[in-house]
């Protein structure tokens, strides 16, 4: 038996770890949201005084409401082809035996291995040698490829748990096999659902390496608007926007924690 | 009522027209994946590297097959050092990452209040969803001259004038780590979830102290996890662009900006070479990860 006072020292220990952790990863979002009050332009802290004055510079940059329009279009497409191609790539890879499994799962995983960069220039280079290039729905394309590894996982997790002597029994009973999937299987894996849906959203609406080079001029999507300017500006209306994506990141948050209610369900999600 | 034959694995073998079903329902959900794969992997894999083995005078890329871009490529010394410094930062991000993780992956794992814990997750999972331009940008306010960092160090007395962080490779590190720190905790976190609790309890029974039980019990069974997270840090270290760029304000030259900048500047067989150059170095350290972590399931 170890001794009760080390016990209570590594408590504690373990305590500060997990406390510093979580500072570490809030701390460069509460400064910005700090920053974003601030009354001057250039990156002082503390802020020599508060205004409101960025918010109101936000809102007069017309680009940025054109692309977070374009941004949002643009990954809620990525959303609904990944979840259909996923899912049913998921429901073949884990419900057939065949040869060849290995092969396309190596295929389907394999963006996450290839810097998001690569594959950026390379689509890049091939969209320009078949005259493809400017088509918006290149980048939708695009999107889902590198939303898909993890689209995959998480709904491939799903079926794993499925009882499929269920799905039989229903298409015994006469019911097709639409109506199998959304009857049967689909309130099954609901919740690996969402959390893929939310994942390809959020996978899409952050793209950069992938579609700095896809996007017509003058018609960027939010993160590369953002990565252009931050380039030449360095002004907390930087600040400001963040704000708001993080707001909007955290009303995310807020509404998969409220449809998940069981914790187990998103510890196994979380730690495919 | 008869169906397509689904076997599950611990199926006998299926009837022969039940086969040919199977395969038809097999060939229609694997389409769409396949080809996509085709479209926005495989195609443009091939053109890119039938690229590289052209070459570029004049501002024009020729027609004709020609090792130059390679040979340009190796012969200066200079990219050896880009190189150099992108396996450097790779490999200090891995390591740091890896030492702030596991402890906050065992602290996750050992909470005992349900609330605490979901909240921790959360809190550790959160960044995903936030722009990783956002959460750069961040940082360059927490880094800058006369932010955060300098301010308290500065009032705590530690420095007297603020030292440069940002725009130097330390900021990268700093901005890279925040970045990808929620993608090692979670698999460090998933190989406890998979240790027996029973073996910490036999290992208390035999007189083995915390420290005893960490290192020959818990650690190694926590291995696994620790380098399939080491592995997806090394590989999103090593191509990343955007964190880079934003904290190393163009002074910190890496593979990703090189392969960048020479595609903006039209010369597409250098970018080639270039992006070869990194997708063969993420490539080999797959390999070499992949070849670890059988050898520590062993």
């Amino acid at each position: 038996m170890s001794a009760p006072d080390t016990s209570a020292t590594r408590t504690y220990a373990l305590g500060a770890c997990g406390l510093l952790g979580a500072i570490f990863v809030l701390f460069p979002l509460i400064i910005t949201f700090v920053n974003s009050f601030s009354s001057v332009a250039f990156n002082i802290f503390p802020p020599p005084g508060f205004s409101l004055r960025w918010y109101e510079n936000l809102a007069a940059q017309t680009n940025f409401y054109a692309a977070a329009g374009r941004s949002l279009y643009l990954a809620a497409l990525v959303t609904v082809v990944t979840l259909a191609i996923g899912t049913m790539a998921a429901y073949a890879v884990t419900r057939y035996k065949f040869r060849g499994r290995g092969l396309i799962t190596g295929l389907i995983m394999a963006p996450v291995v290839i810097p998001n960069l690569a594959i950026g220039v390379a689509v890049f280079m091939f969209f320009v040698h078949i005259q493809m290039i400017g088509s918006y729905s290149n980048l939708v394309f695009v999107h889902s490829l590198v939303a898909l590894p993890f689209v995959f996982v998480i709904i491939s997790v799903g079926f794993a748990n499925f009882d499929w002597s269920l799905e039989e029994a229903a298409r015994d009973l006469g019911a097709g096999p639409f109506r199998t999937f959304f009857k049967v299987l689909m309130p099954q894996i609901k919740i690996n659902f969402i959390v893929a849906g939310v994942y390809a959203f959020t996978t899409s609406f952050d793209q950069v390496e992938t579609t700095l080079f896809l996007v017509r001029p003058g018609e960027n999507t939010l993160p590369v608007e953002m990565f252009l300017y931050l380039q030449s500006w360095q002004d907390p209306t930087m600040s400001a926007l963040a704000v708001v994506l993080i707001l909007f990141a955290a009303v995310l948050l807020v509404g998969l924690s409220a449809v998940i209610q069981k914790r187990s369900q998103v510890m196994n999600i979380l730690t495919r | 009522m008869t169906h397509p034959a689904e076997p599950s694995p611990g199926d006998a073998v299926p009837r022969k027209g039940d086969r040919t079903r199977a395969r038809i329902n097999l060939l229609i959900l694997l389409l769409p994946i396949i080809l996509l794969s085709m479209y926005t992997l495989v195609l443009p894999m091939i053109i890119f590297t039938a690229y590289s083995f052209r070459s570029f005078a004049g501002a024009r890329i020729s027609d004709t097959f020609s090792l130059d871009a390679y040979r340009d490529f190796f012969s200066d010394s200079y990219n050896y050092s880009v190189i150099g410094s992108s396996l450097q930062i790779a490999v200090v991000v891995t390591l740091i990452t890896l030492v702030i993780a596991y402890p906050l992956a065992y602290c996750l794992w050992r909470l005992r209040r349900p609330s605490l814990q979901r909240w921790l997750a959360l809190i550790i999972f959160s960044p995903v969803l936030v722009s990783v331009v956002v959460r750069s940008y961040g940082w360059s306010v927490v880094l800058a001259d006369q932010g955060v960092l300098n301010t308290s160090l500065i009032g705590v007395g530690l420095i007297d004038s603020p030292i440069k962080v940002l725009f130097t490779s330390t900021a990268v590190v700093i901005g890279m780590i925040h970045v990808f720190l929620p993608f090692v905790v979670f698999p460090i976190y998933t190989s406890m979830l998979r240790m027996d609790p029973a073996l910490r309890e036999a290992a208390y029974d035999l007189g083995a102290g915390w420290t005893m039980y960490f290192v020959r019990v818990a650690f190694p069974r926590t291995l696994p996890g620790v380098l399939a997270g080491a592995q997806v840090c090394f590989a999103l270290a090593l191509g990343s662009f955007v964190t880079a760029s934003l904290l190393g304000g163009g002074r910190i030259q890496l593979l990703p900006m090189e392969v960048y900048q020479a595609t903006a500047e039209i010369n597409w067989p250098t970018a080639s070479v270039v992006n070869m150059v990194l997708l063969v170095l993420a490539f080999v350290s797959m390999l070499a990860f992949n070849r670890l972590s059988r050898m520590a399931e062993d």
